[in-house]
């Protein structure tokens, strides 16, 4: 009933509905003649498909990169990606939340790219073959996935597949409208702003512009077409510090549409600040062990709710696993703590994906469908500090009640989809001002006799370190332990005197979900962080296929209690040879 | 006119890729050999900038476009000396010390020596690393039956020649591939069917700290045609076809593609009903593309050089030099300076290979007795220098590989008495058929001691032939089977006509172009079995959409 009420709404804002009147669009009118077809399938034998959805992304791309004023890269791409769904048994048991859910046990027939022109009967063909594939799949998994269950006590049945009410919503997707010459000057002359930056080794300058959306029909009745865009400018800088550790620092600004990134002169600064803070910290001081309190300032207190608890609002659900298998699911440290305390009783905290603007710049996170067909609705998550609810998909999950709450943003594993946030806000009923936290700091560190306090203004998440080092971190992390707290970048020890310290090469240690409970008090500031956020841990800067837009608003913080060590790791001896000069 | 032109406002002009990598080569090797511990005895620099452009298409719509433009750096830096350095082959090890950096494509000092510097020292740094584990390996383990030195003396190349610019006119190339594509249309049978063009310039710049500085490059265009059907048993079943040429310009007319279209689709058709091969053991013609790739298989990667040195692999010919390993009437060249055969570009062709060693023809085996392998600058026992065979896809460490594969015959009969012969030899032997193996799409070979030292080769098209007259029978689901020497021996005629089939080789330095030209040949003994198959129906629900185009083709 809220689907139409909120389709009605629409329809004055210009929107199609297709009720009656056979869709125009081939690619949606292909999907729907398919997808009826299929649902007939009856082979002797086999069970039925009860459920199909097929969702497919239109992405037209520019991406250009360039290092010290040269072009490295620069590439226009036009794709569509098909993604289909077919569920046998029934949303109490089906073929999902199986080990062996998304392996591809028939024939993955030679389809190459998907068309990009739209034929009526190739793009038939092309559904109806890639359904034939994950309809065998599909059958083969729920036999496997019985047979592995005869093997197993469950203590506690979950259903496999969440009802929803089925939502029409179809809109138009924009056309990719970029300069590209335009921006990939402008690539090129940032990129080589780090030519006055001798000490910085190596830097790299990435800009991305995408626009296209998705389609998605189910056998439920959902049929959707909204757009999906997304612009990216990411700079990376990395450079060396006398002892040979490796130091560097990223700047990611993005928005929706190329025309709303910041001006030229603007983007110069950022460039120029992130240079001089990279060549800054070859010249820090190498960090020490800390304990004690740790205030976060800025856009730091937002990237640690972004990090530590938004991501831990999604539950990941544990797969019926083959005997024969030893897998690892790392679980949310929010798991089975609903109604507990997990924030000071002054905090609280929701998110709002219909939200459109906020203080008068378009919110980043927003979106009106998620990518199950699923309309999203504002989630007051957690009330006077207590957890009310998670992020839920499709997927039921322990204490998820019996719905999705449309926050399926990113593909997910087992057959399911991955929850995120959109618009996360964080507030707290009693605030001070920032010199106040300051002060409280340094009352703290004295009380305690420590020499300094520590504040962070800069935390590395999304991470820009390179896949190698994510790869030797996750190595260190026990199976189905918990992952670090990505690095703090811009981190300073504080003393008596208000005097700051740059420090390098520190990381948190232990730091989790429940440090949260230990936050002494809130800024009255409320600093907003738009980011690409991804299912890869620290959500690492380019290394995931799907990124999704959010956004996070909340205080600078004061937590207690946290411990930081330095980098123990060898480091590299300095290159034999010096670095080249630049030519300015 | 000095001084007008000193003073004269016009910007100066830029440094050459060439110039920008030999000061940074410089640079870098002066303190490597002074300074390094070990010190550096050799540097290189390859830059492979590639410039791209495809276009994909199935039934009449365009799947994907590319156009995409890079230039990759390969350092190459050896510490210690040439008798024993950071490259020494060690049994289990495979050594990678470059990555193939992604370099600025335009010509921009700091954006290329930055990436260069950096480079040099992660290079250096393995180098070193490598050089310390292999000297204590040299100790301890038991001396390798080849002890030849690392690397060879090569004398210095000076060469610059760019390739001309890409040309690729695409709206036509769009049109056409549309229009080509939509021909499968008529064969309602197939169940997917690609037709995809491609063109690219390869450019190489090649610098070394022996003086050798080479700009060279050249061009490469393709069409692909490929299909793919299942049977009622649920056998996989697909063929294709390609045409190269080195400017798309060069590819043929529609008219040629459609026809060859046509055949894919036909040969499909007829294979969905052919009965399925059964294991065999008796006479074979190969056409000249099969046998080129028969060849290239069973005989090419046996004779790469550093086969010979390492002591995990099978050395099928290592101690055969001077001796026959081939019918007397067969030669066997590798001429990476044929640009054709007839008017068909080759693939394998090239001015200089990736060690910057000028190209020149190498007899491999002269009216049977094999003579010499394919040589890197990695020496081996008894040849102790490069035959300008050391070649690399980007990113990868140069080994030594094939380039053009000429089989020559002085025992060459027309097609129609070579189908004689086959008849008469099926009779001889007393088998109910012969095979004829009309095209062919590849393969692989293992070389290692740990495999079956065999090779496999994947027929598409396969006939059995029959000595009483009956017509010629598709079967499908062969592959052909054996041992290398065996089948050598067995070799009894070729023809007199030879074809051309221009291809992609994989190997340990990555993909590289190459070509295997050869006459039909005549085998008195050839080996199949069944192909393993998919147990997998075909589609559960028929074609969804009749399909609107006219069915002439059925």
């Amino acid at each position: 009933m809220k689907a139409l009420l909120f389709a009605a709404a629409m329809l004055a804002a210009g929107l199609v509905i297709s009720a009656q009147a056979p869709p125009a669009d081939p690619i949606i009118r292909a999907m729907h003649d398919e997808l009826d077809r299929s649902l007939k399938l009856t082979v002797p034998n086999l069970e039925k498909p009860y459920f199909i959805e097929y969702l497919l992304d239109d992405n037209d791309s520019f991406n250009v990169s360039a290092t010290l004023g040269g072009l490295t890269r620069r590439r226009r791409e036009r794709f569509r990606n098909l993604e289909v769904r077919v569920r046998v048994g029934d949303y109490k048991f089906d073929n999902t939340n199986y080990s062996g859910s998304d392996i591809n046990f028939g024939t993955r027939y030679d389809l190459e790219r998907f068309p990009l022109d739209d034929s009526y009967p190739v793009l038939r063909r092309y559904f109806w073959l890639e359904t034939d594939t994950e309809y065998k799949s599909a059958v083969e998994a729920i036999a496997r996935k019985r047979a592995a269950l005869r093997n197993l006590n469950v203590n506690e049945q979950l259903s496999d597949f969440a009802h929803v009410e089925p939502v029409h919503l179809l809109r138009d997707f924009q056309k990719l409208n970029i300069d590209e010459d335009g921006w990939s000057n402008r690539v090129r002359k940032l990129s080589a702003i780090f030519d006055q930056y001798p000490e910085v080794e190596a830097s790299n300058v990435e800009f991305r512009s995408g626009d296209g959306g998705y389609y998605l029909l189910n056998s439920e009745g959902t049929e959707v077409r909204v757009p999906d865009r997304t612009t990216s400018l990411r700079v990376r800088a990395e450079a060396r510090a006398p002892d040979g550790m490796r130091v560097r620092d990223a700047v990611s600004i993005q928005t929706a549409e190329a025309t709303g990134m910041p001006g030229e002169a603007e983007l110069t600064r950022s460039v120029q600040t992130l240079a001089q803070r990279v060549t800054a910290l070859t010249h820090a001081d190498k960090g020490e062990d800390y304990s004690g309190p740790v205030l976060f300032e800025g856009t730091a207190g937002a990237q640690i709710f972004a990090e530590v608890l938004g991501r831990n609002l999604a539950l990941t659900r544990r797969p019926v696993i083959d005997s024969r298998r030893n897998l690892a699911v790392p679980a949310s440290e929010l798991d089975g703590r609903l109604g507990a305390r997990i924030l000071p009783d002054t905090f609280d905290v929701w998110d709002d994906p219909l939200l459109k603007e906020w203080r008068g710049k378009p919110l980043f996170g927003s979106f009106e469908v998620d990518r199950e067909g699923v309309l999203p609705k504002k989630l007051h998550l957690i009330e006077n500090g207590t957890l009310k609810g998670y992020l839920l998909t499709r997927q039921p999950v322990r204490g998820g009640g019996d719905g999705s709450n449309g926050h399926a943003r990113m593909p997910g594993q087992y057959g399911a989809s991955t929850a995120g946030v959109s618009n996360l806000f964080v507030t707290a009923s009693t605030t001070v001002p920032l010199l106040e936290l300051r002060r409280r700091l340094q009352e703290l560190v004295s009380m305690r006799g420590k020499p300094y306090g520590i504040v962070v203004r800069e935390m590395d998440f999304p991470s820009s370190m390179s896949v190698e080092d994510a790869r030797r971190i996750l190595a260190g992390v026990s199976a189905g332990g918990a992952l670090p707290v990505s690095m703090p970048i811009q981190i300073y020890r504080v003393y008596p005197d208000g005097r700051e310290v740059l420090m390098r090469g520190m990381q948190f240690r232990g730091f989790s979900a429940r440090s949260l409970k230990d936050i002494l008090a809130a800024g009255d500031d409320l600093n907003r962080f738009d980011f690409l956020d991804s299912a890869v841990p620290f959500a690492l800067m380019g290394a995931a296929s799907y990124e999704s837009n959010a956004t996070v608003v909340a205080p600078s913080i004061l937590i207690d209690d946290l411990e930081l060590h330095p980098v123990e790791e060898e480091q590299p001896r300095l290159p034999v040879v010096p670095a080249p000069e630049l030519v300015k | 006119m000095v001084f007008l032109a000193a003073a004269s406002p016009a910007p100066a002009q830029s440094p050459s890729v060439l110039d920008i990598l030999a000061q940074e080569l410089n640079r870098n090797f002066t303190a490597l050999k002074q300074k390094g511990e070990p010190a550096a005895y050799f540097l290189s620099y390859e830059v492979a900038e590639q410039d791209f452009r495809g276009i994909s298409g199935t039934l009449g719509t365009i799947a994907s476009t590319n156009n995409a433009k890079d230039r990759v750096l390969d350092v190459s830096v050896r510490v210690g000396s040439p008798k024993l350095d950071n490259y020494r082959q060690v049994i289990g090890e495979r050594t990678q010390f470059t990555r193939g950096a992604l370099l600025s494509f335009e010509d921009n000092s700091n954006a290329i020596k930055r990436r260069v510097w950096i480079e040099t020292d992660r290079a250096y740094r393995a180098a070193a690393e490598r050089l310390i584990r292999i000297k204590t390996n040299a100790e301890v383990k038991v001396a390798a039956s080849d002890d030849s030195d690392d690397f060879s003396d090569q004398p210095p190349s000076t060469y610059q020649k760019a390739p001309p610019k890409l040309q690729f006119d695409e709206a036509a190339w769009t049109a056409r591939i549309r229009n080509l594509s939509a021909r499968f249309a008529n064969y309602p049978g197939i169940l997917t069917s690609h037709v995809q063009v491609t063109a690219q310039t390869d450019t190489r710049y090649f610098v070394n700290t022996e003086g050798t500085r080479v700009l060279h490059g050249r061009g490469y265009a393709r069409v692909t045609v490929s299909a793919e059907a299942k049977a009622m048993d649920g056998a996989d079943l697909n063929t294709g076809e390609t045409f190269e040429a080195v400017e798309a310009s060069g590819l043929p007319k529609d008219e040629v593609i459609l026809a060859g279209i046509d055949r894919v689709a036909k040969d499909l058709t007829a294979l969905l009903r052919a009965p399925e091969a059964e294991p065999f053991v008796g006479p074979a013609i190969f056409s000249g593309r099969a046998a080129g790739v028969f060849f290239h298989e069973i005989f090419g990667h046996r004779v790469e050089g550093h086969r010979q040195k390492d002591e995990s692999e099978g050395q099928t010919f290592t101690k055969s030099v001077g001796t026959k390993v081939l019918p007397d009437f067969l030669s066997v060249v590798f001429d990476p300076t044929r640009r054709k055969i007839g008017d068909i570009d080759l693939f394998g062709w090239y001015d200089y290979d990736d060690e910057g060693v000028k190209a020149r023809p190498v007899v491999a085996v002269d009216k049977g007795v094999l003579k010499t392998f394919l040589m890197s600058r990695s020496p081996i026992h008894g040849f102790d220098s490069s035959n300008s065979h050391g070649r690399r896809q980007p990113g990868y460490e140069v080994v030594s590989r094939q380039s053009n594969l000429i089989v020559q015959s002085t025992k060459a009969v027309s097609d129609a008495q070579l189908h004689n012969m086959l008849v008469d030899e099926i009779k001889r032997q007393g088998k109910p058929y012969g095979l004829y193996f009309a095209d062919i799409t590849g393969g692989f070979t293992t070389t290692g001691r740990n495999g079956l030292q065999a090779f496999k080769v994947i027929p598409l098209v396969v006939y059995r032939v029959y000595a009483d007259g009956r017509p010629d029978e598709l079967v499908r689901g062969a592959d052909i089977v054996g041992t290398p020497l065996a089948s050598f021996a067995k070799i009894l005629a070729t023809s007199d006509k030879t074809q051309v089939f221009n291809g992609y080789c994989g190997a340990e330095s990555g993909s590289v172009p190459v070509s295997a030209v050869s006459p039909a040949i005549l085998v008195s003994e050839i080996e199949i079995e069944k192909k393993a198959k998919s147990q997998d129906r075909p589609p559960l629900l028929p074609i969804p959409f009749k399909t609107e185009t006219p069915r002439s083709a059925q």
